[in-house]
């Protein structure tokens, strides 16, 4: 079992200028808890996300698919006119745009439920409960590996970047 | 040089993080009040009555319904595009306001997306008791049968309507779903109770928070929003369709989509500061939902009310520069004046002259003449589709098939069924769900304004 440092913070700005500070001495941020979204959170620890491509593809693939279905329906398996109406019609666009985002919208949620690897009924366990309440908890990852004295840096650290409690915990972190 | 000047806070009452959760989430942990049991009574008597109004047309057939050769659609499709309408608010809040960045949709989106699902499910159930036949009701679905196969006709507006709305509905649901997610994870670290622990437990998914889920949880949700603000203009376009690709005079316009996005928006809106009025009221929400939030609405409602307005001048304007005797008949003769004065006219005043009071700080200041507007709202709005759809079929081209339509009991019934499903739906959101965004709420409490609605001297 891992032992992780939490450095816990009263205030999302005190924070994230502490996390520079913690960069700047070269301690690595393994991650940080945090009860609503932070901005600036990402590119200090250099995280992105590929959802977007995801969505993009999920919707190509169905306005394809819903056109190929559409127009084998209606002009190859039975084609039977309407009001004089073509078969293969303008008309199919409505149908494929509504469906076009039906499908973007279901299958981008269930990549986003996959990718965070969520589902109903999951249990976790949290470093710091606190942290979907009001504070901010900076975690510095495995410092068993580190020396006693790199320990003692980090922690001088995190206090004099005004963090409010400083505790140890073994809780895994949440890999994704 | 930009210069943003910056009006006010979004969030009163210099509240600390932990005292939005306790806010929020203190009704849940009440005892249940007596004005609770006593709504959700009284809508379940109407849902009884709702039922046996189900049951009626279920069993005996549509004949039980006012309808004749000429009025075909009658009180069934009016509450089914009154509710869709009401029903738009939720993502014309959320989303519009998301993409738009205004921040101050944070204290209210949560309710009004409640109020979006529970308007849908309401009207959802009109059209499948319009079938007649409800126990075929999967006909509507392109499915292989042994009649050919027989496919849909996908050029039908009334098909198109079955699609946009079940999107509508799920998108809906999936956005008001995640955006929750995080405050479940909340009550489920915070509360005592053993029971809620599990229950909210497994609703949050097993959310932690870190900086990846927020990332992800962020694109997810302006992605899902993203996708869905289309749909809010398109599903009522397509409503509007059912009406305007037939040959009916007062139906066959091109102003029908723009007309009704708008209507719907604007119904929307009305309902959602109704039942904002009510929330902040009970649950002592008035840091959350200030008086800027409720004036922010009121002045878009103002604006929306001029577009109505506007709409239905160009309506008669363009019956009579149409040169169609018919089309000038329609308006003139059944809407402006005739046997569907009262409607017409109830139509115009509540919507384009009463909210226009809005123009005035007074009126926008005092929350009781501002509910009774939003009322006012409401039923115009529904007046507006009972104008649309009995006067145009009940005197079309040939005067021997003139008709009236009078609604019997039956209809009047199943319409009051769904007033009490929409009224428990939201008293459950009301009891059990966190009715404000609380990650969002906190992250703007730090926030200011740029909004003329939020100054202090307001």
């Amino acid at each position: 079992m891992k032992t992780n440092m939490l450095g816990i913070y009263d205030d999302e700005n005190v924070m994230l200028h502490a996390i520079d500070k913690l960069q700047d001495g070269g301690v690595a941020v393994a991650d940080v808890y945090s009860p609503f979204p932070i901005h600036g959170i990402w590119s200090r620890l250099k995280q992105t996300t590929r959802l977007p491509y995801a969505t993009f593809a999920y919707g190509a693939v169905g306005a394809v698919l819903v056109f190929s279905l559409l127009y084998w329906m209606s002009v190859v398996s039975y084609p039977l006119k309407f009001g004089g109406k073509p078969l293969n019609t303008l008309s199919f666009i409505i149908i494929m745009f509504v469906m076009t985002i039906n499908i973007g919208t279901l299958f981008t949620f269930l990549t986003y439920l996959f990718r965070e690897k969520m589902f109903p009924g999951k249990k976790v366990e949290l470093p710091d409960p606190r942290s979907t309440e009001d504070k901010f908890v900076v975690v510095i990852a495995d410092i068993g590996s580190l020396s006693e004295q790199e320990t003692i840096r980090i922690k001088k650290l995190l206090q004099e970047t005004g963090a409010s409690e400083i505790k140890e915990s073994t809780v895994t972190l949440h890999e994704h | 040089m930009y210069n943003t000047r910056v009006r006010g806070i979004l969030i009163k009452g210099d509240k600390s993080y932990s005292d939005v959760s306790r806010d929020v989430l203190r009704p849940l942990d009440a005892k249940t009040p007596i004005w609770w049991w006593v709504t959700a009574g009284l809508a379940i008597i109407a849902m009884a009555w709702g039922s046996w109004g189900f049951y009626n047309t279920i069993s005996t057939g549509i004949g039980t319904w006012g309808l004749n050769n000429n009025v075909a659609w009658g009180w069934a499709i009016i509450n089914f595009v009154w509710w869709i309408g009401i029903g738009h608010a939720g993502t014309a809040f959320s989303i519009f306001l998301l993409i738009l960045r205004q921040k101050w949709r944070t204290s209210i989106n949560r309710a009004a997306e409640a109020m979006t699902i529970f308007a849908v499910m309401a009207a959802g159930l009109f059209p499948l008791l319009h079938m007649g036949r409800i126990w075929d009701g999967f006909f509507i679905f392109p499915y292989w049968n042994t009649r050919g196969p027989l496919w849909d006709n996908f050029n039908s507006p009334l098909f198109w309507d079955v699609v946009a709305i079940s999107t509508y509905f799920m998108a809906s649901a999936l956005f008001w779903y995640v955006g929750m997610i995080p405050d479940f994870a909340t009550i489920r670290e915070k509360t005592a109770s053993k029971i809620k622990r599990k229950i909210y437990g497994a609703m949050s998914f097993g959310w932690v928070g870190n900086a990846k889920s927020w990332l992800r949880f962020e694109t997810a949700a302006l992605l899902l929003g993203g996708m869905a603000a289309p749909l809010v203009v398109s599903v009522h376009s397509i409503v509007s369709m059912d009406f305007s690709v037939s040959v009916v005079p007062g139906w066959h316009t091109t102003i029908f989509p723009p007309y009704f996005v708008i209507g719907a928006i604007f119904s929307g809106f009305g309902m959602v500061l109704t039942l904002m009025i009510v929330l902040r009221k009970i649950y002592s929400f008035k840091d959350y939902v200030t008086d800027g939030h409720l004036d922010a609405i009121t002045r878009i409602l103002t604006f929306i009310s001029l577009i109505m307005g506007t709409a239905y001048l160009t309506e008669l304007f363009t019956a009579w520069y149409s040169g169609s005797e018919y089309e000038l008949f329609t308006f003139l003769k059944n809407r402006v004046t005739g046997e569907y004065t009262f409607a017409y006219w109830t139509m115009i005043i509540c919507n384009g002259m009463i909210p226009q009071l809005f123009w005035f700080k007074k009126i926008r200041k005092n929350i009781t003449i501002v509910f009774i507007i939003s009322i006012f709202i409401n039923i115009g709005m529904w007046f507006e589709r009972y104008v649309i759809v009995v006067t145009s079929l009940s005197k079309d081209f040939l005067p021997a098939t003139w008709a009236t339509y009078e609604p019997t009991i039956t209809e009047v019934a199943a319409f009051v069924g769904t007033i009490g499903l929409f009224i428990l739906g939201v008293l459950a959101f009301f009891r059990w769900i966190p009715t404000i965004a609380i990650s969002e709420v906190k992250s703007v409490l730090k926030e200011t304004t740029t909004l003329k609605s939020f100054t202090d001297e307001n």
